[in-house]
């Protein structure tokens, strides 16, 4: 009887996992440029400078988005 | 000049090749001329679905890089006469693709084709964004279960950034395909039901496909369900290919069949 009820409910379980997941991953996706821009950035950044790892996060503060990006040097 | 569609999932094996094949000849059953293209490169699959597999022989990058004519390398479908396939290359993998060739290429269809349906490898890697450039259109073919879902939004996202029609301020119009729905669970409560993934997914629903045993049967033969007026998966392609063609066709609610879920592990195990 319980294995019954639990089961119901699976498919509701599987409705809020998957709106909280797909709601996290829209804001934090990385544009699909990420990684090309990331390596270009390291080769700028490498003419004058080494540099160990750049990290570029997409940032929403209310109505305002921005990237921020890390350049991590290499001593 | 035809309109060009793409059919995505972001996750394999939610039957995207099997969607490809029976839209194509359903497209073909109503009158219309259409082509189907793998652009699968390096894993051809379509040529199974459609029972072609010993006709092929030039593919895709054959013709995008000159070696081969169009003509030479468009195969007729065994069924229909107003279908022709495109195979992908087995050899060659899918860094070969490139856009300048692409384009042409899905121009040279479009003049000669009503329909050019094109069935995307899966992933959201290059191969797939080659396959989505040049389309007016997409067809997301889901199945109701949490990664896929999560997947088609992904490749949702990436069709709305990486389209020409999206990157011309234009829209690229999305059809979700529900495939796979297991009626018996859904009245139970164990499977998403299709509102919900519609909800979820924000794209207008051209059609749902039972889960069905003859799809696997089709497969086997390399004869697409469709062909087979006994499957409630065939008529639901049927039904999916006739919205295509613009007819006005109601989408109905699958029942379970009786007997229930018992029923139905009958049918998955027997």
């Amino acid at each position: 009887m319980f294995g019954f009820l639990k089961k119901k409910s699976s498919a509701n379980t599987a409705k809020d996992r998957l709106t909280i997941a797909i709601m996290s991953d829209r804001e934090s996706t990385h544009y699909p440029f990420m990684d090309e821009m990331k390596a270009e950035i390291i080769e700028v950044v490498k003419k004058y400078i080494g540099v160990k790892s750049v990290d570029i996060k997409k940032e929403v503060v209310d109505d305002v988005e921005a990237l921020s990006i890390d350049v991590q040097l290499d001593k | 000049m035809g309109i060009v569609i793409a059919v995505i999932s972001g996750k394999g094996g939610v039957g995207k090749t099997t969607t490809t094949a029976n839209i194509g000849l359903g497209i073909a059953m109503n009158d219309k001329k259409a082509v189907v293209v793998d652009f699968d490169i390096g894993q051809r699959n379509l040529d199974m679905i459609l029972g072609l597999e010993n006709r092929v022989v030039y593919d895709i990058v054959q013709v995008m890089d000159g070696e081969a004519k169009m003509k030479q390398a468009l195969i007729k479908s065994k069924v229909n006469e107003n279908l022709m396939f495109l195979a992908a290359s087995q050899t060659k993998d899918k860094t070969v693709l490139d856009s300048a060739k692409i384009k042409n290429l899905v121009e040279e269809l479009k003049e000669e084709f009503d329909f050019v349906i094109l069935d995307a490898p899966a992933g959201i890697e290059s191969g797939y964004e080659h396959t989505i450039e040049f389309a007016d259109a997409a067809i997301i073919v889901v199945n109701p279960e949490v990664s896929s879902i999560r997947d088609a939004d992904r490749a949702i996202g990436i069709l709305d950034s990486k389209s020409q029609k999206v990157k011309d301020g234009e829209d690229v119009q999305k059809h979700l395909i529900i495939n796979r729905v297991n009626p018996a669970m859904v009245e139970s409560g164990e499977m998403l039901k299709c509102d919900d993934i519609l909800d979820i997914l924000n794209v207008p629903l051209l059609g749902k496909v039972p889960e069905d045993r003859a799809i696997i049967e089709a497969s086997n033969q390399g004869k697409p369900v469709i062909t087979d007026n006994n499957s409630e998966a065939g008529k639901a392609y049927k039904r999916i290919a006739d919205r295509l063609c613009g007819k006005d066709v109601k989408i109905p609610e699958f029942v379970a069949k009786k007997g229930g879920i018992l029923g139905l592990f009958k049918g998955m195990f027997k």
